[in-house]
């Protein structure tokens, strides 16, 4: 405990508030600048179990602001070299890698193995995913973002509290990142320790959190405001939500039941197989043509694919996905599934 | 007269961070639109807080001589 001591002597830590950093387990959603702002202070502070979620390697131009990373480590993975680092610095703490990006898949079950949720990453999507999966994990999590001098920093989902969605509803935000935007690292490593004041002070219960409050700065001039926002009670994020928004956009296949019928109907079948079916869009091109009739087929247009049990219409995405077609899905148990359902199905 | 302060990129659409407008003796929702028609903010977003406090674009409610109205749009960099 000696290398705590200075922070223990603070009556809002304690041993107590020592404890309880020992025994938290914090996400870190995203290395980049105000990943490494945070971490170090995190491993430094005796938090007990660190996650490290990216699957970024570091970049040269990352050097200016990424401040865990050495020159030595260009073309590495972030999360490999930010663990090195944060172990020669305590290595009382587990650090857990996760070198992968944040999606709907694994969201959840990242999510689940800790207390307390940081957002580091500097996308408006990634966020609103975090912010989904952390109301539905029922965890809190800290946020901060940067544009060129100025930056914003809440806590989310805090003991139920206001969410993102209740503070920008709109998702559909044209908002530039630090790579187009541009930086100052100073004003990222400055974000990054509000952050990480708000982490241990979850942790230690101490102070006021900015839970229903986003904190603005700007670092230009040093002004800072803080503004209040109320939760909005009829926002109903539950797992039918989460699937829609994060899983069904992203999976290759949809059921019988999810048919549109308005999309294009691609039957990959031999012309000889059946039963037939029907739809008002129709076009048949059998697997094994499909390469090379592709100029038949908008990539733009939603086109859903049909064989006769799904194999080989899922083979067929695959094809489509490779031609950069942007929304195609193969239908689950095709013309079977198709048939049982009693759809559009005419046996000739 | 209603102060206007604008962030982020809001700040560099707007060729300011702070204007003066007036405004008094008018509606919430009549600045929202008076907003929309300068700046088209809606493409960045954004929220507006009167004196301090985030408020529904939808809310109808009246605005008192100098209130001040913060526009805030998300941020994304890290």
């Amino acid at each position: 405990m000696q290398r705590y001591k200075k922070q223990i002597g603070l009556p809002q830590v304690g041993e107590n508030g020592q404890e309880k950093l020992k025994n938290s387990k914090v996400l870190v959603i995203g290395v980049g600048g105000l990943g490494c702002a945070v971490l170090p202070y995190l491993a430094a502070a005796g938090i007990g179990k660190l996650g490290l979620v990216d699957g970024d390697r570091v970049d040269e131009s990352n050097l200016q602001r990424q401040v865990l990373f050495r020159e030595k480590t260009v073309g590495k993975f972030k999360v490999t070299e930010a663990r090195k680092q944060l172990l020669a610095l305590n290595s009382e703490v587990k650090i857990e890698n996760y070198q992968e990006f944040l999606n709907g898949e694994n969201a959840l079950q990242l999510i689940k193995n800790y207390d307390l949720v940081v957002d580091c990453t500097d996308s408006l999507a990634v966020r609103y995913l975090i912010n989904d999966a952390c109301v539905l994990s029922g965890k809190a999590f800290v946020y901060a973002s940067v544009y060129k001098f100025e930056f914003q920093v809440s806590v989310f989902n805090f003991k139920s509290g206001p969410t993102y969605r209740c503070l920008f509803p709109d998702e559909k935000a044209e908002v530039q990142n630090c790579e187009d935007a541009g930086v100052l690292g100073t004003t990222v490593g400055l974000s990054g320790m509000f952050q990480a004041t708000e982490i241990l002070k979850i942790i230690m219960d101490a102070g006021e959190v900015l839970s229903g409050k986003l904190l603005m700065y700007n670092t230009l001039f040093n002004r800072q405001d803080i503004f209040e926002f109320s939760k909005i009670e009829d926002l109903k994020i539950d797992n039918d939500f989460y699937n829609r928004q994060y899983i069904q956009p992203f999976s290759e296949e949809i059921s019988a039941e999810e048919i549109n019928e308005n999309a294009i109907f691609l039957d990959v079948r031999e012309g000889y197989e059946q039963p037939k079916i029907a739809f008002p869009r129709m076009l048949e091109i059998p697997l094994r043509n499909l390469e090379n009739e592709l100029c038949l087929l908008n990539p733009e247009e939603e086109i859903q694919v049909i064989c006769q049990s799904g194999k080989r219409s899922l083979a067929a995405v695959k094809i489509l996905k490779a031609y950069n077609f942007k929304n195609v899905k193969s239908i689950s148990g095709g013309v079977i599934a198709l048939h049982k359902l009693n759809e559009v199905v005419e046996t000739t | 007269m209603l102060t206007i302060k604008y962030f982020g990129m809001m700040a560099e659409v707007a060729g300011c961070d702070e204007e003066r407008l007036a405004l008094n003796e008018t509606n919430f929702s009549n600045l929202i639109l008076v907003l929309h028609e300068k700046y088209n903010i809606q493409k960045l977003a954004v929220q507006v807080a009167v004196n301090r406090k985030i408020r529904k674009q939808c809310e109808n409610f009246r605005l008192k001589d100098n209130d001040e109205i913060a526009v805030l749009p998300p941020f994304s960099g890290g």
